[in-house]
């Protein structure tokens, strides 16, 4: 049994301070439930062209089309992870081209091929649009079982990579978002 | 296997070319003899038809050929552009059986055969019906390959296809005059007149052949090119020679001959021709036929030669290095560039007292070209985004591979001025740029966003002679790369 008095039953249920119990009861728990609605749908963030990014700012140019990256910020093919450089070959840890199985790719004499500059992506396309660009802020969804992170290529331009208006998304400091990319992490979800 | 199928489609117009009138009057015509009783007057009369037959093909498409290549076609881009729309429009209309407008209504003069030796009669009349233009035309082939001929400007691929239309132009002829009075040589007529499902056959092998030609055109590594030699790589060309690797070992080709040298990886360079042995430079005298100097040089794997100079890229412990000595001494050898990590310098070229090399690395590459009497060196091309490779040096000309995300281009460069004298496709493949199930929009993004049709084959190494530019088509493998070499007119 509560050790609740009749007196505090009373003012529970005519007073101002029973009111604002009541209030701040219903208030508590309408942010509660709010709360769970909008953390249950969080499975999947299928959205615009691909899984997570949301609103329709442009993939940043990147060597095999879709705009993975790794932790640095380097291009990796999509489908599979892989490095690749900045002319769209699978190379391995040292910026070699391999082939599928990862062995080096050799010229007639056995020489392995020259290596290609592999340049971050948001970092090429600052070289290729001739503005200085970074990676601010970023955000976490859940992509095909796992943690994606999206990233925003930001700049002080006023357009972005799609030739309209530019938004602020993750970007801080007066930059806006030129173009995104992501990284897939290897936490499940 | 542009010129197998521009060959094949040659003989396909030649054969189509039967069912004109000409061709029907052809076949009863030198069939005279035989149903006279005079089958060798047939044999003699259908033997001139061939070679008058042969003679005018190749003399149309050569001749086509030939003007093609002075109004400076040489198969570059552009006219391999050309030549590639006309193969897959008239490959189309082939296919469809489009009817021949506008139609030449011409024939070869009747009188002749009453008027001259049958044998005369019959070789004249070759030499028209090799022509083609000049009488009926029941194929568009005619027309396309004669338009290709003079796009490509290549005078040997021209003499084939004339000589192939010539042969196809003859066969039927040459096989059923002699058989006109015989029970099959009837049939095969009858068959030929009343049957225009068999016309219509040899229309849709013609625009298979024609549609062979347009893929071989339009999907070949290097647009406009001509093999050289297979397998080979690393070519070297001075005074009319040509020298490559082969794979086994060095070969020298010029005038019509081939002669295998005792080393690998030759160079040439004015009248000295240098070759590899086991850590060991041979530079030979060609003038004088003799051994001029041999170097010790241990890792050594490419070597280049001048007048003056001879230089060589050689493996290090900790990467590679180009050195070069004096001609003919040998002496005075010094180090003109190393780097770490084996791959990434390129092999020297030499042109008189100049020397270029490539480097190409994780921040860019470069091509650098030093002149090894005054030591000046100077940057000839520089990129960050595209892969600059295997320079080759001639007078105020280099010439250089660039390999982009976009595709491949072999370079002359010249002054200020930059001339792309073969194309190639791009070596990485792009996804679709979107994930499966959302929208395309805001995918596709940057210079060349969509690259589904690459390649494997990569421009490699170069060498410029007076009249061509040679490069190494290869396709690296994880033992050893697979290459060849083709030219294109510079």
């Amino acid at each position: 049994m509560p050790e609740r008095s009749f007196s505090d039953e009373v003012a529970a249920r005519t007073s101002r301070r029973g009111f604002l119990d009541r209030v701040g009861r219903i208030l508590l728990g309408a942010t509660g439930v709010g709360a769970v609605a909008a953390a249950v749908p969080a499975g999947d963030a299928d959205a615009f062209h691909f899984c997570g990014h949301t609103y329709t700012t442009g993939s940043c140019p990147h060597p095999t089309g879709l705009p993975r990256v790794d932790a640095h910020g380097l291009p990796l093919r999509a489908g599979d992870g892989k490095r690749v450089d900045d002319l769209g070959r699978v190379v391995n840890r040292e910026g070699r081209p391999v082939d599928g199985q990862g062995r080096l790719l050799r010229d007639p004499d056995g020489r392995p091929l020259p290596p290609a500059p592999r340049t971050a992506v948001c970092a090429g396309v600052a070289r290729e649009y001739g503005m200085h660009t970074q990676v601010d802020g970023s955000w976490y969804r859940c992509c095909g079982g796992f943690v994606r992170r999206l990233m925003d290529c930001c700049s002080y331009n006023s357009r972005r990579i799609n030739g309209d208006s530019a938004l602020t998304g993750y970007c801080y400091s007066g930059r806006k978002v030129f173009c995104v990319h992501y990284y897939q992490t290897k936490v499940p979800c | 296997m542009l010129t197998a199928a521009l060959t094949l489609a040659g003989f396909l117009a030649g054969l189509t070319g039967t069912w004109s009138p000409c061709g029907f009057s052809m076949v009863d015509s030198l069939g005279r003899g035989s149903r006279e009783g005079r089958p060798a007057v047939t044999l003699a009369s259908c033997a001139a038809f061939g070679v008058g037959a042969l003679g005018g093909a190749a003399a149309l498409y050569g001749a086509l050929a030939a003007v093609g290549s002075l109004l400076g076609a040489h198969g570059g881009h552009p006219a391999a552009v050309g030549a590639f729309a006309v193969a897959a429009a008239a490959a189309l209309a082939e296919l469809r059986g489009v009817r021949i407008r506008p139609q030449i209504r011409r024939q070869v003069p009747e009188p002749w055969r009453r008027a001259m030796p049958l044998p005369l009669a019959g070789a004249l009349y070759g030499v028209l019906l090799g022509l083609g233009f000049t009488t009926f035309v029941f194929t568009l082939s005619v027309v396309a390959l004669a338009a290709i001929s003079l796009a490509l400007g290549d005078i040997g691929l021209g003499l084939a296809v004339g000589v192939a239309f010539g042969a196809g132009r003859a066969l039927p002829v040459v096989a059923l005059a002699p058989a006109v009075r015989t029970a099959w040589g009837g049939r095969a007529m009858e068959l030929m007149a009343e049957r225009p499902l068999v016309l219509r056959g040899f229309r849709a092998a013609d625009g298979l052949a024609l549609a062979a030609a347009a893929v071989a055109l339009g999907t070949g590594p290097a647009w406009g090119s001509r093999q050289v030699a297979s397998p080979a790589s690393d070519p070297s060309v001075s005074d009319g020679l040509i020298a490559f690797d082969d794979g086994r070992g060095g070969v020298l080709v010029g005038g019509g001959h081939e002669a295998r040298l005792p080393g690998g990886d030759p160079a040439l360079g004015s009248h000295y021709v240098a070759w590899l042995g086991a850590n060991r430079i041979v530079v030979f005298d060609r003038s004088a036929g003799r051994v001029q100097v041999t170097l010790a040089v241990r890792g050594v794997n490419a070597v280049a030669v001048s007048r003056r100079w001879v230089a060589w890229r050689a493996r290090t412990r900790r990467g590679e290095r180009i050195s070069a000595a004096r001609l003919p001494s040998g002496r005075g050898g010094r180090r003109i560039r190393s780097i770490r990590g084996p791959g990434r310098l390129g092999a020297p070229d030499l042109d008189g007292n100049r020397l270029a090399y490539s480097v190409a690395g994780h921040r860019g590459s470069k091509i650098a070209v030093v002149n090894l009497r005054t030591h000046r060196r100077r940057t000839a091309a520089r990129s960050r985004i595209r892969q600059l490779l295997s320079p080759s040096l001639r007078g105020s000309r280099l010439l250089y591979v660039a390999i982009g995300r976009c595709g491949q281009q072999l370079r002359l460069h010249r002054g200020r001025r930059t001339r792309v004298l073969l194309r190639g496709r791009p070596l990485g493949r792009t996804d679709a740029g979107f994930d499966r199930g959302h929208t395309p929009q805001g995918s596709g993004t940057g210079r060349c966003p969509r690259r589904f049709r690459i390649t494997r084959t990569m421009l490699w190494t170069t060498a410029l002679g007076r009249r061509y530019a040679y490069v190494t088509l290869l396709r690296p493998a994880s033992g050893r790369g697979v290459a060849r070499i083709v030219r294109v007119r510079r």
